[in-house]
């Protein structure tokens, strides 16, 4: 299905990033004082879509409002509603307050991002390069990826093999509580933790969704908390806006910033030689928070194989994965029952069984296709379409099977006792929009839960004055 | 005019000839409302999906 | 998230040109801290967003900055800038600063505008090859390894005539790699080989009128990608002067006459094309003399009263009309766009009467003539 797969492309590409809607849900104030950061500026900027920013960007350098009307007469005829919506959106996080008449962006705002491409003011948000210590020199990129590497994949690795007996090394308190609190995982009736339908959806996602996923979580904790959300984002945006392999002084961070500093550095988003230590290295997972750039050097293990993809898919269902990460075979447990294991290549089977018992994990047909066509090997890009279309077919048929008795409770409504009867309490049901079933002929439908009350209401009504 | 409390099924014909059958042992089934649909009774739910998932898969066979 | 872009943009850095800027208020240092600025929006956009400056000095042309440069180590770092935009100040500033030095103040070359345009041309073929090269190596040029790269001409130079071939070729190579040039004439005429060169590529022309407003000429008409251009317009010409440079003397022609087999321009009836050799009648050649309009200021070509048919080439063409034509229009102005409605570049090819986005095209297509191909058969 080549046409479908494009679609969720497609829709990728036009989503919003999320941590927008979690921006846009926070008050002026909080806003306006994020934006005094010039990197905060600069990483929300990115954020955008390509038109909001090219919005921004035409407005920014302008010292009054211009027109509302001059700005729209450049927009295409075709491009109106994208335009429109654009302008919300930005008026929703405050960058560019909503007026009929005039525009002009959030005074803080244009002032920071102004700051931020120019590299005035003396705000210090892009963070203060450490002293150099000749003594200890700080590690170099490949010692911050592989430290950021097997931080991630612990927190993964944690989670994957979670009731399989087996003891992976634990992740710390911090990370763990964070994981039970964003229900990724759960512990029953005071149990260990065991993962959850929503973790294993997790799983299949590409790893810098499954970043801001956590770091999501982390921001509402922080809410609750009582943290200053304005200096955790703040944070947030420096790291990304960080110069990756560099070392940097945690002399400038305020109070909150150094309580973060733990939490970051179990997630592996920055590095420090002691938890005391008065410098900290952002790693790659940190530098890359607002690109979309791969945060992990590469997931396929130390050294082998090759850099993006290793699973090769056959149309018999065979699936041949050239890997030695425990992390990547423990996913592809997930929904593949696995055969063999060789040094540096896994071979397996997509069953029936094997798919149901992952359907029943609470992932999707789509999200184990998805994570097929991401982690293809680069032999299989030649093929068109990627996947062999007969197992991505089966895929979703037994995706169908699981479903193939759909319930929902309610009340059936009959014996009415004449037609227009029937067809007064019908309309009046339809007006509510919570019919499921309807007959005419047998004088009967079937209405939702949620609309039994007042369709009783009503009748009792009829059945009191009937002529009204 | 009646109105009684159920859960609504939404099915295809062969899961209801299955479901009839099964209501034949041990009756759940209010109402039979046509091919795709039929009513049963609200608490019987979860034993029928169970019955039915060992029902569905007696039919199906794999290589290993 | 969203496709990254390429952006490459060539700086022309001739100093006396830039010296007479500097009396009509736009000096060399203002301009270049006003694209940089440019360029830092670019790369803000997007972390992906790759970046090459070239500049075009009198003689000489090179790469002043490619994002693709590591960051030199001994950089500091400054805790209210964002490194990279550090990176390319510093490297541009740098390098131009060099490159103007070393140049001999008596050189009168003019700027290599053209070798820039080319290298910059050079540079998006290369991007586009390297990733496709890797997995394999037959591949064809995959879209979506490089999605809309650009390229931005911004021009202190007058029109050289001798350039016409050169600016032509590199059209016809951007149009292959699918690059929108994009020109800013900051400075002096308006030129009309880089407006075609926007035009043929679906690119912006901007003769820059208030020099104080450069950044906001150049962050609305050239930051936003050809996606983005569908949804807000950016200002296009809505005159574009379509004028050639004949290939014998390089001179610019209100009517030229047209190889039918190589495309090429002449400024007179000639018996044999000079660049593919195809000899033409010699009854043609009459033809064509007397209905020449009066030119007095062509010189004549070697050969041009002497023409010679040549038998042996059969040629065939309807209604007998053979060997050169007169290209009656190719100078043509699109007034007929645009005027009032909003700018945008779709409406500067509708209105010329060719309506062809090709020069070479609507060259022949203006005349009655078959192309005849080298060896004799018709096409």
């Amino acid at each position: 299905m080549p046409s479908l797969l494009r679609q969720t492309e497609q829709d990728k590409k036009n989503t919003p990033h999320s941590l927008l809607p979690f921006l846009q849900s926070q008050s002026q104030n909080t806003l306006t004082r994020l934006y005094q950061r010039p990197s905060s500026c600069l990483s929300i900027f990115r954020l955008l879509a390509p038109l909001e920013r090219q919005i921004v960007m035409n407005l920014l350098w302008l010292e009054s409002a211009i027109a509302a009307s001059t700005m729209a007469a450049w927009v295409q005829r075709d491009g109106r509603k994208l335009y429109e919506e654009s302008l919300a959106n930005l008026s929703y996080l405050h960058i560019l307050p909503n007026s009929a008449a005039k525009l002009a962006l959030n005074f803080t705002f244009k002032t920071s991002l102004r700051q931020a491409l120019t590299g005035g003011g003396i705000s210090g948000s892009f963070g203060v390069p450490a002293e150099k210590d000749d003594k200890q020199p700080g590690p170099d990129i490949e010692a911050l990826d592989s430290f950021a590497l097997e931080r991630w994949e612990t927190i993964l690795h944690y989670m994957v093999s979670s009731g399989t007996g087996q003891n992976p090394t634990k992740p710390s308190q911090g990370v763990l509580f964070l994981l039970q609190r964003s229900e990724l995982m759960n512990s029953f009736y005071g149990g260990p933790l065991q993962i959850t339908s929503a973790g294993f959806q997790f799983l299949l996602h590409s790893p810098h969704a499954q970043l801001w996923d956590l770091l999501l979580q982390y921001l509402h904790l922080a809410e609750e908390r009582q943290m200053d959300l304005v200096e955790v984002l703040g944070f947030l945006f420096m790291l990304s806006t960080m110069d990756l392999g560099r070392e940097y002084s945690i002399e400038n961070l305020s109070t909150t910033q150094k309580a973060m500093l733990e939490d970051l550095r179990d997630y592996g988003l920055i590095w420090q030689r002691r938890p005391n230590s008065r410098r900290f290295s952002p790693t790659r997972l940190g530098t890359t928070l607002t690109s979309s750039s791969p945060p992990l050097p590469t997931t396929t293990g130390v050294g082998s194989g090759p850099k993006e993809g290793f699973i090769v898919l056959e149309t018999n269902y065979r699936v041949y994965a050239y890997t030695d990460n425990p992390l990547q075979t423990a996913v592809l447990n997930l929904f593949v029952s696995l055969k063999y294991r060789f040094p540096n290549l896994v071979v397996g089977m997509i069953t029936r069984d094997s798919v149901k018992k992952a359907l029943m994990n609470g992932i999707t047909a789509d999200q184990i296709i998805s994570y097929l066509i991401t982690h293809a090997h680069p032999q299989m890009r030649k093929n068109n379409p990627l996947l062999p279309v007969t197992v991505q077919d089966q895929i979703r048929l037994w995706e169908l099977e699981k479903n193939r008795l759909k319930s929902s409770e309610g009340y059936l409504y009959t014996s009415f006792t004449s037609q227009a009867d029937y067809e007064l309490v019908l309309n009046y049901a339809k007006q509510l929009d919570v019919i499921l079933w309807e007959n005419t002929g047998k004088r009967c439908f079937f209405g939702s839960l949620e609309g039994h009350s007042r369709i009783k209401e009503f009748i009792e009504r009829r059945t009191q004055n009937p002529n009204s | 005019m009646r109105a009684i409390k159920g859960v609504l099924l939404v099915c295809d014909p062969a899961v209801k000839q299955i479901l009839l059958s099964m209501n034949e042992k041990q009756s759940f089934i209010i109402e039979d409302l046509d091919d795709h649909h039929l009513v049963i009774k609200a608490d019987e739910e979860y034993r029928v999906r169970r019955e039915l998932e060992t029902e569905l898969e007696k039919n199906t066979y794999s290589l290993d | 998230m969203d496709a990254s872009s390429h952006l490459s943009v060539v700086l022309d850095l001739p100093p006396a040109q830039w010296h007479r800027a500097a009396h009509h208020g736009l000096p060399l240092s203002d301009f270049l801290s006003h694209v940089l600025v440019f360029l830092h929006a670019h790369i803000a956009a997007n972390a992906e967003n790759s970046l090459a400056v070239f500049g075009a000095f009198p003689g000489s042309s090179t790469l002043l900055y490619s994002s693709a440069d590591p960051v030199p180590e001994h950089l500091p770092i400054h805790p209210n800038s964002y490194p990279p935009f550090a990176a390319l100040d510093h490297a541009v500033n740098r390098r131009i600063h060099a490159h103007l030095d070393a140049l001999d103040d008596s050189s009168a070359d003019p700027s290599a505008l053209i070798a820039a345009i080319t290298k910059a041309l050079c540079y998006v073929n290369r991007l586009s090859l390297s990733p496709a090269a890797n997995t394999n190596p037959s591949a064809e040029r995959d879209p979506s390894v490089l999605p809309d790269p650009r390229l931005l001409v911004l021009s202190v130079s007058p029109d050289l005539a001798t350039s016409y071939i050169p600016i032509m070729n590199s059209v016809f190579s951007a149009q292959k790699l699918k690059v929108t040039i994009d020109v800013c004439q900051v400075f002096g005429p308006d030129t009309v080989f880089l407006q075609q060169a926007a035009h043929l590529t679906g690119g912006s022309y901007i003769h820059l009128e208030r020099r104080d407003a450069l950044l906001q000429y150049l962050i609305m008409a050239f930051l936003p990608s050809p996606a983005i251009r569908n949804v807000i317009a950016v200002p296009t010409q809505d005159k574009v002067d379509f004028r050639a440079a004949c290939f014998c003397h390089k001179n610019i022609v209100d009517v030229g006459f047209v190889c039918s087999v190589c495309l090429s321009i002449f400024c007179q009836p000639v018996p044999v094309c000079s660049t593919c050799r195809t000899k033409f009648p010699i009854k043609t050649l009459q033809r064509l003399n007397q209905s020449r309009p009066p030119l007095p200021s062509t010189p004549n070509g070697p050969g041009a009263t002497t023409p010679r048919s040549n038998p042996g080439t059969p040629r065939i063409g309807p209604g007998g009309t053979n060997g050169t034509a007169v290209a009656r229009s190719v100078s043509t102005s699109a007034t007929t766009a645009a005027s009032g409605e909003l700018p945008h570049s779709s409406t500067i090819g509708l209105g010329t009467p060719n309506g062809n986005g090709n020069v070479g095209r609507s060259l022949s297509m203006g005349t009655p003539v078959t192309n005849t191909s080298p060896n004799g058969t018709a096409r």
